[in-house]
């Protein structure tokens, strides 16, 4: 505020545009920056050209170009495993936790970062510590309490077991948020009459959108990769997920590497997807927790 | 608030509420669900239902690699099976848990009485302390060595009989200018099994333990193994040091190698890849002694467990399971060995010449099993977590196969002291 006050009224000339670059850059750029990134791209993308090869290429080839393709190891996992309905409960989970955790983690994140509370820093390092409890260790007593909550079998059941585990980081990260959103901004908001609900609403909500996309992509592909919770908290065949779905191609004498290479290209798509959709957000997102959070 | 918890709690425990189970509706975990033999049980099941309309099946695939893990869950929290698939490498496990029924009983006083193949019923009770049934056993499996008879005849060399026309051929079969290699080496996950298996075929040692002491460091075992470690990246590929089966299998399938040792658990996968037209089975060679013996594999069975409401039920679907006709038509499927011996006689078996090998070895009076004590609470860890590091450095000639051997057999050695202690 007090600079906009300060500023000279008179409008001072632009200033004089940047020299332009010379047309021939520094060669020297091409190994210090270019090089490694294609290095890097092709690390990162070798494993996947692997995958597209194993699930377009007919058993017993060798060819490192898949031709003519062959979609029977897709037909192996949609009709054979029966990957649509483990697709479709997958996405149920996901969206299911993505939109839970979101919720809380905005509603945890916001009381983190605005309000002082007794206990607040244990709380913190308790959220933090829960990081530490690999899932796999929580499992029995888990699968005791859900039992004993009737939610065994359930996709309810799994949505609140995967947003048990997502929660405490997200909220982590979600307060980091809205620590970065100006209080003065609400506070204004209110001096011109808001409540603090619709202050945040108003203003905050609309600050932290790169926040919640970083967060609910975050839940999102949690649920969507996790497999222990998906195997044991599910005992019936029609509650199984994707990642259940692809250890069915590693058998105890066999493994289907077409069927387990297709199964990999049908539950990597959507995160793919998600991914390209929201990346815009989620760098900004990413980096403005960085510096605060 | 309160209004909103209790409407939660309701909203929850509808979602979750699985109707009620009517009491003939039996669970069945397959404990190595997937595209290839899940298909097979359904048709199974679909044959059972139809004869027995009172009893309905629910099946459930467990990827294999998870299956211990989702049998140790089920137990700690009560929520078992009617019935599950189970093999001896872990049975052992499952009974100290005190899980499963029982079921000497049952198959002396039914029509399974005298049908199931004493060699595969030893190992079941074998993996018991008290020595009693707790599995149906449905298949056995056996070691052999996947070769590349298209290969062999081009070269005009004959199938190996002895370890050491084995590693002549694989000599001969090896060109690592053009990729191909003789042989292909299991060092890493799973590679002590199938290594002991061929040092007892070359040994021709005929009992894992003498006096309370653990056998495998006998000299002769320590043989084999040397001569092994000898041919690593001579004639096999120098990867091999960290092969697990699949490794192998791709290897073998893909044309690299050719000659493997797997079981005949890889049947499926090795004939769609190259047929029967290029590829046949042979029993593990023999040694200087001229003896059969035979390691045997973990055998696949069919297991009540206690906590199962209806074990009659349970009970009826293992025994239409093991009955001559589902088992028949179940090996056939996956290529293993029939553990009802009226199906010995079935058509199928004399088309697959791998089956009817392995029937052939496993029945032949000369043929010693040496069945490894898979009943050891500590095998596997000994076996895998501490042992297959070992191997590896043989391989890599750091180790020698004597010393190797020799720890292995005084790890083998206490753990079983320890268990007659216990017993």
């Amino acid at each position: 505020m007090t600079q906009t006050l300060t500023r000279p009224a008179t409008v001072s000339p632009p200033p004089p545009a940047p020299p332009r670059r010379k047309k021939h850059r520094d060669p020297s750029r091409y190994f210090r920056l270019h090089l490694p990134l294609v290095l890097y791209l092709l690390f990162t993308l070798i494993p996947f050209y692997w995958m597209l090869v194993f699930a377009f290429r007919p058993t017993g080839e060798t060819a490192l170009v898949p031709w003519p393709i062959t979609f029977e190891h897709f037909d192996t996992v949609w009709n054979g495993i029966g990957f649509g309905l483990f697709f479709q409960n997958s996405l149920i989970i996901g969206v299911g936790t993505l939109v839970v955790v979101t919720v809380f983690a905005l509603m945890g994140g916001y009381a983190l970062a605005r309000f002082k509370f007794r206990g607040q820093r244990v709380f913190l390092l308790a959220l933090l510590c829960t990081q530490f409890i690999p899932g796999a260790m929580m499992l029995i007593p888990l699968f005791v309490i859900f039992k004993s909550a009737g939610l065994l079998n359930s996709l309810t059941g799994l949505i609140i077991a995967d947003t048990a585990f997502q929660l405490p980081l997200a909220l982590i990260l979600m307060s980091g948020f809205v620590r970065n959103v100006p209080v003065e901004l609400e506070e204004a908001a209110m001096v011109d009459g808001c409540s603090r609900l619709r202050a945040f609403f108003a203003v905050t909500l609309p600050q932290l959108r790169p926040a919640l996309v970083a967060v609910g992509s975050f839940a999102f592909i949690g649920a969507w990769n996790n497999f222990l919770f998906a195997l044991m908290f599910a005992s019936r065949q029609d509650k199984f997920t994707l990642p259940v779905g692809l250890s069915y191609a590693l058998g105890e004498f066999n493994t289907d590497f077409g069927a387990l290479a297709a199964g990999g290209v049908v539950a990597a798509v959507p995160v793919v997807l998600v991914f390209a959709v929201v990346q815009r957000f989620l760098v900004q997102g990413l980096s403005a927790g960085a510096v605060k959070g | 608030m309160r209004r909103l918890l209790v409407a939660l709690a309701l909203v929850l425990s509808a979602c979750s509420a699985g109707g009620q189970d009517g009491p003939a509706t039996i669970t069945f975990w397959d404990n190595n669900g997937g595209p290839g033999r899940t298909p097979i049980y359904e048709e199974l099941i679909k044959r059972f239902e139809a004869a027995n309309p009172n009893i309905k099946v629910e099946y459930v695939g467990i990827p294999s690699s998870s299956v211990q893990q989702k049998y140790d869950t089920a137990i700690a929290g009560g929520s078992t099976p009617d019935v599950g698939g189970v093999t001896t490498s872990y049975l052992a496990h499952l009974v100290g848990q005190d899980a499963l029924e029982p079921l000497d009983e049952r198959v002396e006083s039914g029509p399974l009485k005298g049908k199931l193949l004493p060699g595969l019923l030893e190992t079941v009770r074998q993996t018991a302390m008290d020595g009693k049934l707790y599995a149906a056993p449905a298949s056995g499996n056996l070691d052999v060595i996947w070769y590349r008879s298209d290969l062999f005849a081009e070269q005009k060399i004959a199938a190996p009989e002895t370890w050491d026309q084995l590693i002549d051929a694989a000599a001969k079969l090896t060109k690592p200018a053009d990729n191909k290699y003789g042989f292909t080496i299991r060092g890493g996950a799973g590679s002590i099994f199938q290594l002991l298996a061929e040092a007892y075929s070359y040994s021709g040692v005929d009992k894992f333990y003498d006096g309370g002491k653990s056998t495998v460091a006998d000299p002769r075992n320590a043989e084999l193994v040397s001569k092994i470690a000898g041919i690593y990246k001579k004639s096999t590929p120098e990867a091999d040091v960290n092969n697990s089966y699949t490794q192998m299998v791709a290897q073998f399938t893909g044309g690299t190698v050719a000659m493997m040792h797997h079981n005949l658990g890889s049947t499926a996968d090795v004939m769609k890849a190259l047929g029967a037209q290029k590829v046949s089975a042979m029993p593990l060679p023999k040694g200087p002694s001229g003896k059969r013996t035979v390691v045997p594999n973990p055998t696949d069975g069919f297991a009540v467990f206690k906590g199962s409401k209806n074990p009659d039920a349970a009970w009826k679907f293992v025994e239409f399971l093991t009955s001559a006709e589902s088992n028949g038509y179940w090996n056939e499927k996956v290529g293993q060995i029939p553990a009802n011996t009226d199906v010995r006689s079935a058509e199928w078996i004399q088309k697959n010449a791998a089956v009817k090998m392995a029937l052939g070895v496993l029945e032949d009076p000369a043929t010693v099993l040496v069945p490894a004590p898979v009943y050891l609470p500590e095998y596997s860890s000994i076996t895998k977590t501490d042992t297959e590091p070992l191997y590896q450095k043989v391989l890599l000639g750091q180790m020698s196969a004597q010393e190797f051997l020799d720890q292995l057999a005084g790890k083998l050695t206490t753990a079983q002291q320890e268990w007659e202690k216990r017993k």
